[in-house]
């Protein structure tokens, strides 16, 4: 069950009669509890939660590979579970003997998988390879073989979990119109995916799991739109917690380097190493934050307005400085980039601790993660500081547009066109 | 448990043969390395017992069809328990991710090598007849047409030995190892390298070897294939209580720990 079994040994199950009594695990973590609901013939029902929230293990507990230790099941109907494709499936002969081997798995005789034969090679669309072994299969021609097998066991209960992610996208939207025709037909779906968009497209209601918890249940778009901001919420807090141990760790390696230089130069070489950080440190960013709506924060919103704030502290007096800041993808595309020189500030004198601010009224990004660079340099380049990825943000946006730039912008048409209702 | 292996049959043909095409897909022999393993074996022991060390066990001549004759049916009970150990364990996918029947697969492990078994016969009974009607030995007979009653009593022994051991392998591993080295001692407790004549004046060894419960059934074979005898009511009743009682214990150690199988392989 959870991480928590633990394997006792031969001697003391025999020891304590556990043989006769039925091995039961000592330690357990509990993956669903208290998780009630019901799905009507013909529904389409989905689950949706972060990893690890029992998600699986339930749709494991209505197949009936699992038992529950408390609570009942109750399912009506043949079952199909679509959790691992190919069950049984032997690398070594073909995939039309296999065929037959993950029909029986999933209770089908050889007389039900003749009738199926056809019609299950032309769904998975292996007809060329159906005489070679499974081993020289790709694994998306692996799953789509596993698939053709399972949806045709013409199932009452069709259990999917996580599965039309694999497989080329052409598959996958056949897969999807076989789900439809088999719903339309009256059958009833349990489906697991981690992309919202699907359960919205294809359930008609969805359940979300948190750590074995039913934490909303209901009309998919609500019930998505909730986890979104759960997850965004979780997410901020993260970003926010990154920043403070970086901080801290900045702290530290301040210290530290004082106490190097007072020893010697060694220290100082050392920490220019670091590939993060540059520079002679003639002056030094202290922190950088990440500022909106009054107050720090790190996942925002598309369209909202922001602010970059650096806090630098001149260990001399300076008269030639340039404070920067440039923003890239976590994969390392440079999105947008600028400083004080390139806008056209003449560096006069700095002195003691300063905040410089970079406001943005609109951050007109698309959704994603971003990372931060700030720096302090002279005019000629040369780095007094240079902190890379000193922050990391992640943005949200209403619809999940291409790229990183998210301009206002609608939609206008004229002629003899004509849109249906959303989804 | 009997009830829900003949519902699944179809199951357990269909993967037992999976098991069969498997082992020999891809090697230029196919089934015929069935024949040639034995056949090997009984050129071997032809050349070392009867030719290098002649006649020393008394009574059953010639040796390599004596020897060969209890050698087949004990390959067959300890592959069987072996693959079946571990056939649980080594099948963790199916049972964790599909609606499947576990006492399926150790059970497929004994049919498997009942297989191997069968496909060896013909080399013994080639032998058999070489011996009989060309060197005159007084081996073989009529009697091996009651062969299949005495594969009819070792299957369910063998089946219930494997259902027990293979649930228990899953949630103790120890139990593969300890059977290994247990089979390794009862080979040598069980009359298939001398006859049980041969034994009768070492009275401690005759005792173990008695109360060695694998024995009744290797000499159902000897008696049938080698001797060509008809083997004693006792001997027939040793063997069928021996496998009931098997068949019982494995089952319900089986279905005890079916509860947690799942969760544990």
């Amino acid at each position: 069950m959870g991480p928590g079994f633990q394997l006792r040994t031969l001697k003391s199950a025999l020891l304590e009669g556990n043989l006769v009594r039925g091995l039961k695990p000592e330690e357990a973590i509990a993956a669903l509890v208290d998780v009630s609901f019901t799905v009507a013939r013909g529904e389409a029902f989905g689950f949706i939660g972060s990893n690890g929230s029992g998600k699986s293990t339930l749709l494991k507990l209505v197949a009936g590979i699992l038992r529950p230790d408390a609570g009942r099941v109750l399912v009506d109907g043949r079952v199909a579970a679509l959790i691992e494709l190919g069950a049984g499936f032997h690398p070594e002969i073909s995939g039309r003997e296999n065929v037959y081997i993950n029909g029986a798995v999933l209770g089908l005789s050889r007389r039900e998988v003749d009738a199926r034969f056809d019609r299950i090679v032309e769904f998975s669309g292996l007809a060329d390879f159906i005489d070679e072994p499974v081993k020289t299969y790709s694994s998306g021609m692996y799953v789509r073989l596993g698939f053709a097998v399972a949806i045709h066991t013409e199932p009452d209960v069709l259990l999917v979990d996580e599965v039309l992610a694999v497989g080329d996208e052409a598959f996958a939207h056949r897969c999807l119109r076989k789900i439809e025709e088999l719903l339309a037909g009256g059958r009833t779906l349990l489906l697991v995916s981690h992309s919202l968009a699907l359960m919205e497209g294809v359930c008609d209601r969805v359940l979300w799991l948190d750590r074995g918890v039913a934490r909303m249940v209901g009309e998919p778009r609500r019930v998505a739109d909730a986890y979104r901001e759960a997850v965004a919420e979780e997410e901020g807090r993260r970003h926010l917690e990154e920043k403070t141990r970086q901080d801290e760790k900045t702290k530290q390696e301040r210290g530290e380097e004082q106490a190097a230089r007072t020893g010697g130069e060694e220290g100082a070489v050392a920490a220019a190493e670091t590939p993060r950080r540059w520079g002679s440190r003639q002056a030094e960013i202290v922190g950088v934050r990440l500022l909106a709506g009054g107050e720090e924060r790190y996942h925002l919103r598309s369209g909202e307005a922001v602010a970059v704030e650096l806090q630098v502290e001149a260990r001399e007096p300076l008269d030639d400085f340039v404070f920067g800041i440039a923003l890239s993808t976590p994969r390392g595309l440079e999105v947008w980039g600028t400083n004080t020189a390139l806008e056209g500030y003449q560096p006069r004198r700095l002195e003691g601790t300063v905040r410089v601010r970079v406001d943005c009224p609109e951050l007109l990004l698309a959704a994603g993660e971003y990372v931060l660079d700030a720096a302090v340099h002279a005019r000629d380049g040369a780095p007094y500081d240079y902190r890379k990825q000193v922050l990391s943000f992640s943005v949200t946006a209403p619809t999940a547009e291409i790229g990183v730039y998210r301009p206002r912008h609608g939609w206008h048409f004229e002629g003899a066109i004509v849109w249906g209702a959303a989804e | 448990m009997l009830a829900r292996l003949l519902h699944f049959r179809g199951l357990l043909f269909t993967l037992t043969a999976r098991e069969l095409k498997a082992r020999y897909r891809g090697s230029l022999l196919g089934f015929f390395w069935s024949l040639v393993n034995p056949l090997l074996l009984l050129g071997v022991y032809t050349l070392v017992f009867d030719v290098v060390f002649r006649n020393r066990a008394g009574g059953a001549q010639p040796y390599a069809v004596f020897l060969l004759g209890g050698l087949f049916p004990w390959i067959w009970f300890s592959t069987a328990l072996l693959d079946g150990t571990v056939s649980l364990a080594a099948n963790a996918g199916l049972l964790r991710k599909a609606v499947f029947p576990a006492e399926v697969l150790p059970a497929v492990s004994v049919l498997a090598s009942l297989a191997h078994y069968l496909l060896a016969l013909p080399v013994l009974l080639a032998a058999l007849l070489v011996a009989r009607l060309w060197l005159h030995h007084p081996v073989g007979g009529w009697s091996i047409l009651l062969l299949p009653f005495a594969l009819l009593l070792q299957l369910p022994f063998t089946l219930g030995l494997a259902l027990a051991l293979g649930a228990l392998n899953v949630h103790f591993k120890d139990v593969r190892d300890l059977l290994a080295n247990l089979l390794t001692l009862l080979f040598f407790l069980t009359p298939i390298l001398y006859p049980l004549e041969s034994i009768a004046a070492v009275r401690p060894l005759r005792l173990l070897v008695a109360a060695n419960p694998v024995t009744p059934f290797i000499r159902l074979h000897q008696e049938l294939l080698f001797f060509g005898r008809v083997p004693a009511p006792a001997l027939w009743l040793q063997a069928a209580g021996l496998a009931l009682l098997a068949w019982a214990i494995g089952s319900w150690l089986f279905e005890r720990l079916a509860q947690t199988l799942v969760e544990a392989v």
